[in-house]
């Protein structure tokens, strides 16, 4: 199934937490017209649902509970901002929001806030997905290493043309160049020489 | 006894790139005046002051500013483009006034302080892409001015596009009022593209289907051009270059309805057997008659009360039953297909079987969906004009 764009916003569902009544209403006015569904939350111990997204006064910080903080932390936040103090802004930071509207609100904007939102949870998911595979790929760096060096020694080859062979045999074998090393390194085989 | 008289401002470019529209809206928002003073349905009169930006883009903020400090309007009609209606939203939104704008645009805004009696991009861009695409090509090459209404239906033209697998051959923008249009010419020509969508402004785009027509008889090609806005007095403008444009719109002079050839008829009246209503001028007179009705409705100027009244408060307008969607402040209208000819008028070929929702978000919008599947759009080979 192909993700849905940031720029579709019907029938995801926002947890929303203002206090504000006036500017409650705008935000159900705009989800309303964007076909997004609300729960409202009123600061209470359990968030009982999964949101898409959260908007979240900061009125209601700082969040006590490890439970409402680890709730939040699976959807992108945004921070409706009262004051723009630091002791409030650090507040704010703790939620690490994706995005933030100023207070009192006003229909313009909100639509740009939930879209940048959305985008940046889904950027952000991506990078820590890179980051995640650049830290596989270092940690077995000193097993390539190691591979590299048996060839060199066992073939008589100089540092590129063990590698090369390394990773032609990988691609012929159709393993990852870490994988073979850890074959090569592990049972002392060597790569095969392609034709 | 006389009238109560309520002062409504009217802001409306006479002069620059795209006087001709402004001019159009203005003689048209004036007639509907005229008429409901005459009225005796009304119990007050409209007082209209008229400011002219002149095209300029900060201007429009300056007027706006004089009408509600200096006469002290809560009502005002007007502004075409969407750059200049960005211009005076915040003015409206501080002072809690209410614009009422009756231009076409692109969506992606819903101010509780702006009436869009024009259509959505639901109503005018959808249909226009949907209809090439099942029955003239999946690649169309874009020329449009460089500001928010092309970026956006370039946007949703190219996502519409993209998901029947075709592809926008190029996007080409010119400033408004730039006239320097052969390199862009040159190149359609050069690349003989299947369709051409013209999202061009005023004087841009009358000097760009001149030339496009001019070259293409010259190399014995023919390039259909698409168009969202182009209208009636835009054609005579324009010349009879101009013939054989598919054009999305909620109003053409040739609707076969008794409304529309009253108005028409009313309109030739006053401004000569020649002339012609535009779109955006019908939806100017549309939105005098739905600020009064929803004046005479409320009893009152109060901006939140004649917004309640105005929400869906039926008007059988010269395009048809037209009435505000109350939860977005839009209004529900009749999209409408048709391809201009050689006498200045455009022939009809499909409308919707009943007026259609506006979607400023676009957010029923299925990007996969055809209309040939759907049923709401013709996907025969031809054009069929309907009588």
């Amino acid at each position: 199934m192909s993700k849905p764009s940031s720029f579709s916003l019907r029938g995801r569902k926002a947890l929303v937490a203002i206090k504000d009544e006036r500017d409650a209403i705008i935000v159900r006015r705009q989800f309303e017209r964007l076909g997004i569904d609300i729960v409202i939350w009123d600061g209470g111990a359990t968030i009982d649902c999964r949101p898409d997204v959260t908007l979240i006064d900061d009125e209601f910080l700082p969040l006590t509970s490890p439970a409402q903080r680890a709730s939040l932390g699976r959807s992108p936040v945004i921070a409706l901002l009262g004051t723009e103090t630091p002791s409030r802004l650090k507040l704010v930071l703790d939620l690490d929001p994706a995005s933030f509207l100023v207070k009192p609100l006003r229909s313009a904007g909100i639509y740009a806030a939930l879209v940048l939102a959305f985008e940046r949870r889904e950027r952000t998911n991506e990078l820590k997905q890179q980051v995640v595979k650049l830290e596989r790929r270092l940690r077995s760096r000193r097993v390539v290493l190691a591979a590299v060096l048996q060839v060199m020694h066992t073939h008589a080859l100089a540092e590129p043309a063990a590698f090369a062979l390394i990773r032609r045999a990988a691609m012929e074998q159709r393993k990852t160049i870490e994988e073979l090393s850890a074959e090569i390194t592990a049972k002392g085989s060597l790569p095969r020489a392609a034709g | 006894m006389t009238k109560p008289s309520i002062p409504v401002g009217i802001i409306c470019s006479q002069h620059g790139p795209y006087q001709a529209m402004g001019r159009e809206i203005l003689k048209s928002a004036m007639m509907a005046v005229d008429e409901i003073n005459e009225q005796d349905e009304f119990d007050f009169s409209i007082s209209a002051h008229v400011r002219d930006p002149r095209g300029i883009i900060s201007e429009y903020h300056t007027v706006c500013d004089d009408l509600i400090r200096n006469v002290g309007v809560e009502h005002i009609i007007g502004c075409y483009t969407s750059a200049s209606r960005k211009q005076v939203l915040p003015i409206v939104e501080r002072t809690d006034r209410l614009l009422w704008y009756p231009a076409r645009y692109e969506g992606f805004e819903c101010s509780d302080n702006v009436i869009y009696v024009g259509a959505s991009p639901n109503h005018n861009v959808l249909p226009l892409v949907r209809y090439v695409l099942d029955n003239l090509s999946r690649e169309i090459f874009c020329v449009g001015s460089n500001y928010v209404w092309t970026w956006e239906t370039n946007r949703v033209t190219r996502e519409l596009v993209t998901a029947a697998r075709g592809k926008i051959l190029a996007e080409r923008l010119l400033e408004l009022g730039e006239s320097a249009v052969t390199h862009i010419v040159d190149e359609i020509v050069r690349r003989r593209p299947p369709v051409v969508f013209n999202t061009l402004v005023g004087s841009s785009s009358y000097d760009f289907i001149r030339a496009l027509h001019a070259a293409t008889l010259a190399a014995g090609l023919d390039i259909p051009m698409l168009s969202c806005s182009l209208c009636e007095p835009e054609l005579k403008i324009a010349g009879p270059a101009s013939a054989g444009c598919i054009t999305s719109s909620a109003y053409f002079e040739s609707i076969r309805l008794p409304e529309n050839q009253a108005f028409v008829a009313r309109w030739k009246a006053r401004h000569g057997e020649h002339s012609s209503p535009s779109v955006d001028g019908q939806s100017a007179y549309v939105a005098v008659y739905l600020l009064a009705r929803a004046l005479q409705r409320a009893g009152t100027s109060d901006i939140g009360e004649v917004r309640r009244a105005a929400a869906g408060y039926r008007y059988n307008s010269p395009q048809g039953p037209v009435w505000i969607d109350g939860s977005n402040n839009h209004c529900v209208l009749t999209p409408r297909l048709a391809v201009s000819n050689a006498e200045g008028q455009f022939d009809i070929f499909w409308e919707a079987e009943a007026p259609v929702r506006p979607d400023p978000y676009l957010t029923q919008l299925d990007i996969a969906a055809s209309p040939a599947r759907d049923g709401t759009l013709p996907n025969a080979p031809h054009l069929r004009v309907v009588k």
